[in-house]
């Protein structure tokens, strides 16, 4: 099953090193595969180099996608993650 | 002892006071050129192993040095290490890396040197340059691993004996944390000057230094002694025994000195002619008040409130600085504390300050900032005045330039105190001081004075805006003179201009830690040094070795001269008369 959402990112210094981290702890867990898709450049997202490398600002929106035996259970807490900032001051 | 070698004697810019005799180590990162061959069918899964290996001991190196660092309450270090550790299991360097070894059939160290030189092509396109200096954790990442796949083995400072003296092209983060762990005894380098963070925390932890010697064509490590001399800047090379006798009297005079300076702590900081000045620390974190309690400080006379949000990517919210800040009040067990709002920008830039300045010192900084971040502004002034409600609490702003900065920051914290009132929380009664480190602050003190409580002139920026020398540039370093007449000059008129007003003036830069300064500043009528909490004894013995009288006449006669150098000679012969034991100043 694939499951398709997208998110914007609220940081205020967009997706950089400590929500970067953040998702990868999150994703350490998940069986499934996560990308994620940002100005036309899909990456895996459960590398935090290839995360940091899309550079991608506040307010920019990131395409979610999740595929596998949990991809429906990863794709809501990442997608509630980014809607809490990751716990960050925005 | 070996005598038939000769002394080789360098001069290079001393950064940290102290002399020291020791085994020179020379201390080089991984080589550049990285040999690259072809593997056989049988000895491809050996080399994955050893690439694991590799990576296992790099991460083993990290954790360790991620743990001292949070024992020894060094929190922006460790949180540096810990992203750089999450990136060492990220599969771009651990399983894309293993199966480039088998597709390709190279050795590890040139797979991986090509992966991470293909990362730096791909962080180099992005224009953000917050994320692409994001690429500096890969190259740590990748020195550290490099240096475990070469078949040299990794020279890490960490396990160096404590009597060595590190010679360095140029030191980071880590590498200076590994050495002062592992007591290194003292560190020579040819690049980094006095503001880099190798000289931060040697001056933390008094390490003898000397930077600017250049290391090209000399091998330290072939020599079996070296001594190192922060207070010249000269470093000696295979000593001979007269040059070694010499040394060694004097580092146990230093020794002397240091354990004299013990018995003074419970003393008043007074001139011996009865008059008292305020001694009080500058201070970054909580963990530096017992130093402060032990040597006896008056209080805080400077909390560097930055520093709890230079670790992180954003500014900690209200009620976690009011956490901070309640804390640090409670610890200064009913001494006065003065806290700083955020100085940011200048030299500590912020990764949120998203626009990079062409010229920081001149731009969007301190209270500026503030000013233009209301809600981040207010947010902290909330913290501290609730803080307040538990101790002495004082508040600073930085580098304030002109009235109105003054008069609308002072607006802002009584429209927070209206918001604590009608919110039923509790705050104290708190002063309120500006910082004097720009000319044009200095020359309308009368007007600053007058809405203030107290001033407090940090003399780092002082100097350096005064006379236009950027103290970082170390081609302009002579020009840097903190004796300086007009320095003289804008001290006395600030000094002049609060006692008018009937309100106190501290200093807080770094010629209030220079004994030689302090009978100068004393009698130029400054009523607080406040000082990192390493420099109170040595500055209580300084205002201890002389009387109000005698500094008066000496400001008198400073302001007479027309030369810095005039000026720091009269300083530095004043201070061997008074002091004739303290080594450190005196040779």
């Amino acid at each position: 099953m694939i499951h398709v959402t997208k998110v914007k990112v609220k940081n205020k210094m967009g997706l950089h090193t400590r929500p970067a981290t953040a998702i990868v702890k999150l994703l350490q867990s998940a069986k499934c595969d996560v990308f994620f898709t940002h100005k036309q450049e899909t990456v895996n997202a459960k590398s935090i180099l290839s995360l940091l490398m899309l550079a991608a600002k506040r307010n920019s929106s990131i395409t979610i996608t999740t595929q596998g035996v949990d991809a429906e259970k990863t794709m809501n807490s990442l997608v509630s993650a980014f809607e809490n900032h990751f716990g960050e001051n925005v | 002892m070996n005598n038939d070698s000769k002394e080789v004697r360098l001069q290079g810019t001393p950064i940290c006071r102290g002399v020291s005799i020791g085994k020179p180590i020379l201390f080089l990162p991984a080589e550049e050129t990285v040999p690259e061959f072809n593997l056989n069918d049988e000895s491809l899964e050996a080399e994955i192993d050893r690439f694991r290996k590799a990576m296992r001991l790099s991460r083993k190196e990290l954790e360790t040095l991620q743990k001292s660092l949070y024992t020894e309450d060094l929190h922006e270090s460790a949180t540096i290490l810990e992203s750089q550790l999450q990136m060492m299991q990220d599969p771009m360097l651990t399983t894309h890396i293993e199966h480039a070894i088998l597709s390709t059939r190279k050795n590890a160290e040139s797979v991986f040197q090509n992966q991470v030189d293909q990362y730096k092509i791909k962080f180099d396109t992005i224009k953000d340059p917050f994320f692409q200096d994001r690429f500096r954790d890969v190259q740590d990442i990748s020195r550290r691993v490099m240096g475990y796949l070469r078949a040299k083995q990794r020279l890490s400072l960490a396990s160096i004996s404590p009597d060595s003296i590190v010679f360095a092209k140029e030191l980071t983060a880590a590498d200076t944390a590994e050495a002062n762990n592992a007591a290194a005894s003292a560190l020579v380098t040819e690049y980094g000057g006095p503001a880099s963070h190798a000289a931060i925390v040697a001056k933390s932890k008094g390490t003898p230094y000397v930077s600017s010697i250049p290391l090209e064509g000399i091998d330290p490590s072939a020599h079996s002694l070296a001594i190192v001399d922060g207070r010249t800047g000269e470093v000696i090379l295979s000593p001979n025994l007269d040059t070694l006798r010499h040394y060694q009297h004097i580092r146990s005079q230093l020794q002397d000195h240091l354990d004299k300076l013990e018995d003074i702590k419970n003393l008043r900081p007074e001139t011996f002619d009865g008059y008292t000045v305020r001694l009080s620390a500058n201070i970054e974190m909580a963990s530096e008040l017992e130093s402060l309690h032990i040597h006896g400080g008056n209080g805080v006379g400077l909390f560097r409130s930055e520093f709890i949000c230079l670790s992180q990517d954003s500014f900690p919210s209200e009620e976690e600085q009011f956490a901070i800040y309640k804390e640090l009040v409670e610890k200064m067990r009913g001494l006065p504390i003065v806290i700083r709002t955020f100085d940011v920008g200048g030299d500590k830039c912020l990764s949120m300050q998203q626009n990079k300045e062409t010229n920081p010192f001149l731009g969007c900084r301190a209270i500026r900032f503030l000013l233009k971040e209301k809600n981040i502004f207010k947010s902290q002034l909330r913290a501290v005045l609730r803080a307040s409600a538990f101790g002495d609490v004082s508040i600073m702003f930085p580098m304030i330039s002109t009235l109105s900065e003054l008069l609308e920051a002072k607006e802002i914290i009584s429209e927070a105190q209206k918001e604590l009132k009608s919110e039923g929380k509790k705050y104290g009664y708190v002063r309120i001081g500006c910082m004097i480190e720009v000319p044009s602050a200095a020359i309308i003190a009368d007007l600053l004075a007058k809405e203030c409580d107290f001033l407090s002139i940090g003399t780092n920026d002082l100097v350096q805006y005064a006379l236009a020398v950027d103290r970082s540039n170390h081609e302009m370093s002579s020009l840097y003179t903190p004796t300086h007449p007009s320095v003289l000059r804008l001290i006395k008129l600030i000094v002049h201009e609060a006692t008018h007003q009937g309100i106190p003036v501290a200093i807080c830069g770094e010629v209030a830690a220079d004994p030689r300064f302090t009978p100068l500043l004393l009698g130029l009528g400054v009523h607080e040094l406040s000082v990192a909490t390493r420099y109170l004894p040595a500055v209580k013995q300084a205002i201890r070795n002389t009387s109000i009288v005698e500094a008066s006449r000496l400001a008198e006669q400073a302001l007479m001269l027309t030369t810095a150098s005039d000026i720091q000679a009269l300083l530095t012969q004043e201070y061997k008369h008074n002091s004739p034991d303290d080594c450190f100043y005196n040779y």
